[in-house]
């Protein structure tokens, strides 16, 4: 048996962003993965020392262009509760509402992404074209298809109105309907419960072993999920994290799929539940500068994000750190590497939804 | 063994047959913007008192004010369209179009390369004996 080193990335048909990991094979097999990561920093963390604390949440919002709502949101969690400032019950609503729909759409995102890694492109043009819906639904609401810059500390910068909010719940019910036909094709085709079924198996001991977070550890049958901690209004709702057993790639699409239905329902249970009518408040401007430090934790589509803020009494931070998900589902990833074929490794490091926009900032 | 016959896009297939498509043919078909979107910073020259506080409040440190020369400029492509200066401006100077930017091929920069937002933007350009060679 020969020894062999494969570089995998930065630049590969299946990432579509730069990751490097350097395979070490054994004729076909894996034996051991060097993960490399530095091709995108950007030095947003950095930026905080320039930035004054109550713009920072713009730049935060571009660590990443998939989960930027979340990301903007958690910054401005963080700093109120540094300030000791209630959002409004709207405006609460209202960032779970976004935050639900983002969900869809980074979903939807990753699985067209998947199932082009697989080889199935017609599917990944219809997953793409739903999410063109979602990204409608964000312009005309928020102002931006993916940087939204809804978020700000106290509240948000404009409200959707009643009737709209219906609008959009029809045409989200619209979309998880005309999904569930595309959630069949991902169900049943054998070509593809051969390509991803039964291939990197990731076992619920090995999933607390390493820390896996968000739809990684639910299709190992954890039952985790940040959402749980009933933060951020997610306590008036009723919603049951999804979670599978068989902990293969396929299992991972399985959750990220259900958890599109998920949303809808959460997005439905909230337009119920929020307070109706127009000229409600929206915002509560906090006075002052920060001082204190906190830890935020959220569920982003890709998982558990950790966000620590560090504020001293000036108008600059002096610390904003974020843990992203991908950063915590590496390990998992290399776990399931090793030992694999080589022709199974882009299908894997996919099944993680891999952001190194976020992991590197 | 699987099906053969097992054929789940089929369905899908067929109604895209007799259904429009999913795209536009993009330059001849433009969808217009959404009321709000976020698109370029307008600037009135008749309102602004010049204060700053947009330059000073803009994350990416985009605009360029000079007080005394009075001279507002935006550099478009360092804008990261957030909005922050149309909500600071107290005269209502700036606004937001819902028409986003075309693409600009140069950057506006100043004339030694620098961009606005560093200090040398306004200073005269050094004597060619100053310019250090290569």
């Amino acid at each position: 048996m020969r020894r062999t080193t494969i570089p995998f990335g930065p630049q590969h048909p299946v990432l579509p962003e730069p990751l490097v990991l350097d395979l070490i094979l054994m004729d076909e097999k894996v034996v051991d993965a060097v993960p490399t990561i530095g091709y995108i920093h950007r030095g947003l963390e950095m930026m905080v020392e320039r930035v004054e604390y109550t713009e920072m949440g713009f730049v935060v919002e571009r660590i990443c262009g998939i989960c930027s709502f979340m990301h903007g949101m958690g910054y401005c969690v963080s700093l109120e509760s540094i300030m000791n400032v209630e959002v409004p019950e709207r405006a609460a609503w209202l960032r779970l509402i976004w935050a639900e729909i983002s969900r869809i759409q980074s979903h939807l995102l990753w699985l067209g992404l998947g199932a082009d890694a697989f080889g199935f492109e017609n599917l990944f043009m219809h997953c793409w074209r739903m999410r063109e819906q979602i990204l409608d639904i964000f312009e005309k609401t928020t102002g931006g298809r993916i940087i939204h810059s809804v978020n700000r500390i106290g509240g948000v910068k404009r409200d959707i109105s009643d009737s709209e909010l219906d609008a959009i719940l029809v045409q989200l019910q619209t979309l998880g309907a005309a999904f569930k036909e595309t959630a069949r094709v991902f169900g049943t085709d054998p070509s593809i419960a051969h390509r991803l079924g039964g291939v990197g198996i990731l076992s619920k001991v090995d999933a607390l072993a390493v820390d896996a977070v968000g739809p990684m550890a639910r299709a190992s049958g954890l039952r985790t999920d940040t959402r749980l901690i009933g933060a951020n209004y997610y306590d008036r709702i009723e919603f049951e994290p999804v979670v599978e057993t068989a902990g293969d790639c396929l299992a991972r699409v399985v959750v990220r799929m259900r958890e599109i239905d998920a949303s809808i329902d959460i997005v439905r249970q909230a337009i119920d539940k929020m307070p109706k009518g127009e000229g409600l408040p929206l915002e509560n401007r906090p006075r002052g500068n920060p001082l204190g430090e906190v830890f935020t934790r959220l569920e982003q589509p890709r998982g558990e994000v950790l966000y620590y803020v560090k504020a001293n009494g000036t108008k600059n931070l002096e610390r904003f750190r974020a843990r992203t998900p991908t950063f915590a589902n590496i390990p998992a990833m290399i776990k399931l590497v090793k030992g694999c074929d080589l022709a199974d490794v882009p299908n894997i490091i996919l099944t993680i939804d891999p952001c190194i926009s976020c992991t590197e900032r | 063994m699987p099906n053969p016959l097992h054929l789940p896009m089929v369905p899908r297939a067929l109604r895209n047959l007799v259904s429009k498509p999913a795209t536009r043919r993009y330059p001849y078909e433009i969808r217009p913007r959404f009321a709000g979107a976020r698109g370029t910073i307008e600037f009135d020259v008749e309102t602004c008192n010049y204060c700053m506080l947009c330059a000073r409040r803009c994350p990416a440190a985009a605009i360029t004010v000079s007080r005394e020369e009075r001279i507002w400029a935006i550099e478009q492509l360092t804008c990261i369209g957030c909005g922050v200066c149309v909500d600071v401006c107290a005269k209502n100077s700036l606004s937001m179009s819902v028409n986003s930017r075309a693409v600009h091929l140069r950057s506006e920069v100043g004339p030694q390369g620098q961009r606005p937002g560093h200090e040398e933007w306004h200073k005269p350009a050094p004597a060619a004996a100053d310019v250090p060679v290569g």
